[in-house]
């Protein structure tokens, strides 16, 4: 089931001359777990506003072309009512997060859904354990770390069941610990709930093994989409001048003096195994 | 000390006591009574009584060194009251004849502080969390008989907002204070003296101490507020709330003792004088 599809999506930011993205077409099916690269500017954030309708509803701005995100017209429906359907984690933790306690945090959708106490008690505690926040409950937001805000902002959404989870490059102030905790969280709930996800990241090293397919932008246009492997190893990623994973590099290198792997390697793990191949030969 | 360090007096810390249980709204009626008594009378022993009646709460609730601090810092004020009344009293003849010298002078300093250690105990053993809960449960009730009988209000009140505002506010103090942190040594690191000069040139030096501030507030007030969006706030007309305050029976408890002492103080007040 096809459940995010743009058709030409074009926005101009109101007070600007060009548009931050430009004739997007795309189109992401149910359960999959899609990664955005590109250099800063290149229209990664404010496609990631047209999925939940902050675009055009919070931004101002020119909209052409239409989007659609679980089968709703995101023009015509509220930021609130697209909220049941597409969590939006945003790249500062800090300031998601308003309630005094995690529990409280977690609450404040479901509160503003109107939830009676039970069903938000189920709710809370489960979207809690998912991430892996159940013992932080009664703390204080100044009390978690970087990696631990990010993870309750995640279960903050979480809470509300949405189809879609978009982060915006969530773990850009998290440390590699941090940020990789943070990515674990979204890898279980892609896996384990089918749950899409549409993730904004520039640590590729880190993101680009749980990703499904990997979409890089440019310009604010579309300009590679596909396996993460291939797109990453083409030569256009490396023009762009995508942060590619080390291994990636490396098989490039590799290639370059002769020496072709029967894969593109996205992990070490996996580019020790194609090197320990090759040896064996 | 500096005003920090008073301010310390008020910050909540949060701890299991009997006095933290309380229900907030019961712990205020205690600060008001408390408060509206101790302007009441002004006879020494009276302000003594009340002074020493909030000080099993302080020792029940385990605050007993930031409330000292919060003491500490008032005492200055205290003894600034106190040498106003006693100057008046020694050279004002109409006043002399009201009291002796010494005793009316020490009320007055004394009511102060009670007035001040009864709301320090109220901030130091109630939540933020709580206050907020109170303020919601009693805030939305009002707006809506509010606007039942002026309806031209209707849309200019927006009680959740108001009560998101007051949370948010206590929430954001230690990102706030880590940032203005961060600011200054960034400033210092460039040059900039703030303790150096005279009054107006320290009060110029905190301008490139502001403006980031400034700014950053602002630009956090964008993001939570696309957040908030992002998490339907303001979906449904009655937003439900994950606890909910309920008197308890030791708040009941609490609550009718208070009364019965405060009426007692009322009749004392009215019928009994108090020879000092």
């Amino acid at each position: 089931m096809t459940i995010i599809r743009a058709n030409g999506l074009t926005f101009t930011y109101s007070g600007q001359l060009r548009p931050a993205i430009e004739e997007v077409h795309l189109s992401i099916e149910e359960g999959e777990f899609v990664l955005i690269a590109g250099p800063s500017g290149c229209g990664k954030t404010t496609l990631c506003r047209c999925l939940n309708g902050l675009i055009p509803h919070f931004y101002e701005g020119e909209l052409k072309g239409d989007i659609f995100v679980t089968g709703l017209n995101v023009k015509d429906h509220s930021i609130r009512e697209l909220a049941r359907y597409v969590g939006m984690v945003f790249q500062n933790p800090e300031n998601q997060l308003f309630a005094l306690s995690v529990e409280k945090d977690v609450a404040f959708g479901l509160e503003n859904l109107g939830l009676p106490r039970s069903e938000m008690m189920e709710l809370i505690e489960w979207a809690m354990k998912a991430v892996g926040v159940y013992e932080l409950r009664d703390k204080a937001p100044y009390e978690l770390s970087g990696g631990q805000k990010q993870r309750v902002a995640i279960a903050c959404v979480l809470a509300m069941k949405p189809k879609v989870l978009v982060l915006d490059e969530p773990t850009s102030s998290l440390d590699p610990f941090g940020a990789r905790q943070v990515l674990e969280v979204v890898r279980k709930l892609n896996e384990e709930l089918n749950m899409t996800v549409v993730l904004v990241e520039h640590r590729l090293d880190l993101a680009v093994k749980y990703a499904t397919r990997a979409i890089v932008m440019n310009d604010g246009r579309i300009v590679l989409d596909g396996d993460p492997r291939d797109v990453l190893s083409s030569k256009e990623a490396i023009s762009i001048g995508i942060d590619v994973p080390k291994v990636v590099k490396l098989y490039r290198a590799l290639q370059e003096v002769g020496l072709t792997l029967s894969e593109v390697p996205i992990a070490a793990e996996e580019m020790v195994q194609l090197l320990q191949e090759v040896l064996k030969r | 000390m500096s005003f920090l360090d008073v301010l310390e007096g008020l910050r909540f810390k949060k701890a299991s006591s009997p006095i933290h249980k309380l229900d907030p709204r019961v712990k205020f009626a205690l600060a008001l009574s408390l408060s509206t008594l101790a302007l009441a009378f002004k006879e020494l022993l009276a302000l003594i009584a009340l002074f020493t009646a909030h000080v099993p709460l302080i020792l029940l609730g385990g605050v007993i060194r930031q409330w000292a601090r919060m003491m500490k810092g008032a005492s200055l004020f205290a003894f600034f009251i106190f040498l106003t009344n006693f100057l008046f009293i020694h050279f004002h003849p109409g006043y002399a004849a009201l009291s002796p010298t010494f005793v009316l002078p020490i009320s007055m300093a004394l009511r102060f502080l009670t007035i001040v250690g009864a709301f320090s105990c109220f901030f130091l053993t109630t939540s933020p969390d709580d206050l907020g809960l109170a303020l919601e449960r009693h805030l939305v009730p009002f707006t809506k008989w509010l606007i039942e009988r002026v309806p031209r209000l209707k849309g200019a009140i927006d009680p959740y907002g108001l009560c998101f505002a007051f949370i948010a506010s206590v929430r954001f103090i230690p990102t706030m204070v880590e940032e203005a942190t961060s600011i200054v040594d960034a400033q210092r690191a460039r040059g900039l003296e703030l303790d150096r000069g005279g009054l107006l040139k320290r009060i110029r030096g905190y301008v490139p101490i502001l403006i980031p501030m400034v700014i950053n507030a602002l630009r956090r007030s964008d993001e939570l507020a696309e957040a908030m969006e992002s998490r339907a706030w303001g979906a449904v007309k009655e937003r439900t709330s994950l606890y909910e305050l309920r008197l308890k029976k030791g708040d009941a408890i609490v609550m009718a003792l208070t009364a019965l002492a405060f009426a007692i103080a009322v009749y004392v007040r009215i019928s009994i004088p108090i020879p000092l």
